[in-house]
């Protein structure tokens, strides 16, 4: 995980100096304006990428040393069990054509949108509980 | 352990029936088959769109033609056209190669959300039929360019219900992409296998991850742009009025998403040609860490370099988009620096996939070159929305996409069906269609230069762009017919060609979809290879030639 949090923390340095760059930049071409769409476009990439990049300095640092990370693991260093991976399943279908119904109501007439939405939410439901063993069951 | 050992398919599978295969295809979780289905969808698309570029093009054949019967409909065509390539063909191909691909490179069972990832697929699939359902309207599709300027978008300039389905159309799309990008950046953080450091992935796994890196950071504001823009229309919203500075704000929403894009669409597939030379030219990639490096550069900078697209509104702050957008020409070298590495004094072959990969090459340092000129506000000013503009950015994405997606198809073909395509018909396919490409676009660059602009419905004999006009329709009909070999060749693939057994096919590929069966099982692997480089299909299947630090490693016996 180690590369990775520095990936996210190279780019959140790399936004920082960007949005400072442009504001300096601007204010300095434009007798102290201000443009806030780039300013706030870059700056919010900034925290984006910080965000992320803590995330995965903060879950690196807790799983300690990874198979993936080490350059001698042999295959069967890995974790047992891998996850379930559902062989097939209706509700993703179903959940896109419900949806799709839902957005295209917004074009089309709001009607739509009663036919959409209680059919696209039965969907989610579905789709979020279809393998659920229960809350702590893993 | 290390060596791939061969389980014979159990003799006992039933035949399915055609209803038993659809349902599957329907419901399926399986990240190859969303992959076959990403790229059959954005291959039907690519070709529709490909034959309103030919109604484009026969339309300005000559001066003064109707072939279109009104210039509305004109608008349309360019518009769905540029649409529908960028967005329903070219970012779901990318889609497409990394599902097939990226979980087997980096030797997982799935990717991290099997089911998501079928979300993300039928999102792009109904949110791509939404956008152009407006073909099915009275008032037909949308016409207002692919970037949807403001206010010509609004409600009073472009009313009728294909402006609307184009919005949210594109709007449902783009959260699939985002789904698929968030899962390809978990699966590739969370699912390697042992050994597999992120310094040993392949090129292709780790553009991948930047794009996806890039998808994540610039569709949510498409999303946020899009609802906005139909708020204006169907809410009556004034976000993007021109009385509160509305056009500046949609160009720079809209622009932050739209440059990030298309490196979405070119990062991937130069993860495809990395992947190729190396094979074709039996040497190891020439400087790997670089070329991640080059990548990553690429993507960070690619985000600050959207206003380029906006120097002609004298309000933007020109000097800095010059300076990052020349920047990113730099890592761009150092990408093509590296493939030309890989292949000097290498043992070169040029089979199919090589030649479309040399094909990429050649057409995409044109494309790259043009851009650096465009880069300059001064050269930019005269040059914006004509022809030049046209040809530039046709040799960039056609040249990395379309080159690429058939380089990649054909090398990965055995991989996915167990067949190999024929490789005269390849061979012949390919010719067309790079001499098709060129005589299309190359001379698009004269047109500009004389000043033809782009998007206009015909024009004068005295402009003296007929000629012109003619040869780049003549090219364009070539480059149609190359599709007529490549069709023929997956028909005569699929009636008479030969399953291959083998787990390698060329002979010399590297990455670990090269160490499993062809095509591949269920689950990616029945055994996995130690992976002690970033080539472990190489060190399995040419022990001799192996990286040392596989030949160092001791042989264990299990």
């Amino acid at each position: 995980m180690k590369f990775n949090a520095s990936l996210m923390w190279f780019l959140t340095a790399f936004y920082v100096v960007a949005a400072a760059g442009y504001m300096v930049w601007y204010a300095g071409t434009h007798q102290g304006g201000f443009e806030p769409i780039g300013s706030a476009a870059i700056s919010m990439l900034a925290i984006m990428c910080a965000f992320l990049a803590f995330y995965l300095q903060m879950t690196g640092n807790r799983q300690g040393n990874v198979p993936e990370d080490r350059l001698d693991a042999e295959v069967a260093d890995a974790d047992f069990e891998v996850g379930y991976f559902a062989p097939w399943s209706w509700w993703p279908l179903f959940l896109g054509l419900f949806a799709a119904i839902c957005f295209a109501s917004l074009a089309v007439g709001w009607w739509m949108l009663f036919i959409g939405f209680p059919l696209a939410m039965i969907s989610l439901i579905g789709f979020v509980f279809e393998r659920s063993r229960g809350l702590n069951a893993h | 352990m290390a060596t791939a050992t061969k389980t014979a398919p159990s003799a006992s599978v039933k035949k399915k029936t055609k209803g038993q295969i659809v349902v599957d295809w329907l419901t399926t979780t399986d990240h190859k088959k969303i992959g076959y289905l990403y790229l059959i969808t954005s291959f039907i698309y690519f070709l529709i769109a490909g034959v309103m570029a030919l109604v484009i093009r026969a339309q300005l054949a000559a001066p003064g033609l109707e072939i279109v019967q009104t210039k509305e409909q004109y608008n349309q065509l360019f518009t769905m056209h540029g649409t529908i390539m960028l967005l329903m063909f070219a970012t779901p191909l990318f889609a497409a190669f990394a599902n097939i691909l990226m979980p087997v490179q980096i030797g997982a069972p799935d990717v991290a959300f099997p089911r998501l990832n079928a979300v993300a697929y039928w999102f792009y699939s109904f949110g791509s039929f939404i956008a152009v359902a407006g073909f099915f309207t009275p008032q037909g599709a949308a016409s207002f360019g692919w970037f949807a300027y403001a206010p010509l978008s609004s409600a009073t300039f472009s009313p009728g219900l294909g402006g609307d389905l184009w919005v949210f159309g594109l709007a449902l799309s783009g959260f699939g992409t985002i789904m698929g990008g968030v899962n390809f950046i978990t699966t590739i953080l969370t699912m390697r296998a042992p050994g597999m450091t992120m310094f040993r992935m392949p090129i292709f796994t780790w553009n991948t991850l930047v794009t996806s890196i890039l998808v994540i950071m610039c569709f949510p504001p498409l999303a946020a742009a899009l609802f906005a823009l139909g708020a204006d229309r169907r809410l009556d919203a004034h976000i993007f009025d021109p009385a509160n500075g509305g056009p500046m704000l949609w160009q720079h929403l809209f622009w932050f998403f739209g440059h990030p894009e298309v490196y979405i669409l070119a990062l991937p597939f130069f993860g495809i040609v990395s992947e190729i030379f190396p094979v074709f030219s039996r040497k190891p990639i020439f400087g790997y860490k670089t070329l991640v490096f080059a990548t990553i550069a690429i993507a960070a900078l690619s985000m600050t370099v959207w206003a380029h697209h906006m120097y002609v509104t004298g309000g933007v702050l020109l000097p800095f988009f010059a300076f990052t957008t020349m920047l990113i020409a730099v890592p761009t070298g150092v990408k093509v620096f590296n493939w030309i590495g890989t292949m000097w004094k290498g043992s070169i072959s040029y089979e199919t996939p090589m030649l479309y990969s040399l094909g990429f090459l050649t057409t995409f340092i044109f494309g790259g070159l043009t851009g650096v000129i465009l880069a300059s506000p001064t050269l930019d000013f005269h040059l914006s929305d004509s022809y030049f503009v046209v040809a530039h950015f046709h040799y960039v994405v056609f040249g990395t996409v379309v080159f690429a997606m058939f380089a990649g198809i054909f090398f990965w073909y055995p991989k996915m069906t167990g067949k190999m395509l024929n490789e005269r018909l390849g061979k012949i396919q390919f010719w067309l269609l790079f001499v098709g490409f060129h005589a299309t676009f190359l001379i698009q660059h004269w047109l500009g230069v004389i000043g033809m602009p782009r998007r206009y419905a015909t024009y004068l004999p005295e402009d003296g762009f007929a000629w012109m006009n003619l040869v780049s329709t003549a090219g364009s009909v070539f480059l149609a017919l190359s599709m007529l070999p490549f069709f023929w060749n997956i028909y005569i693939t699929y009636k008479r060609g030969v399953k291959t057994n083998l787990n390698d096919p060329w002979g010399y590929g590297r990455s670990l979809e090269w160490a499993t069966e062809s095509p591949f099982p269920r689950h990616n692997f029945t055994s996995m290879p130690r992976v002690r480089s970033e080539s472990p299909a190489f060190d399995l299947n040419h022990p001799e030639y192996a990286a040392p630090e596989a030949k160092a490693a001791p042989k264990r016996k299990d």
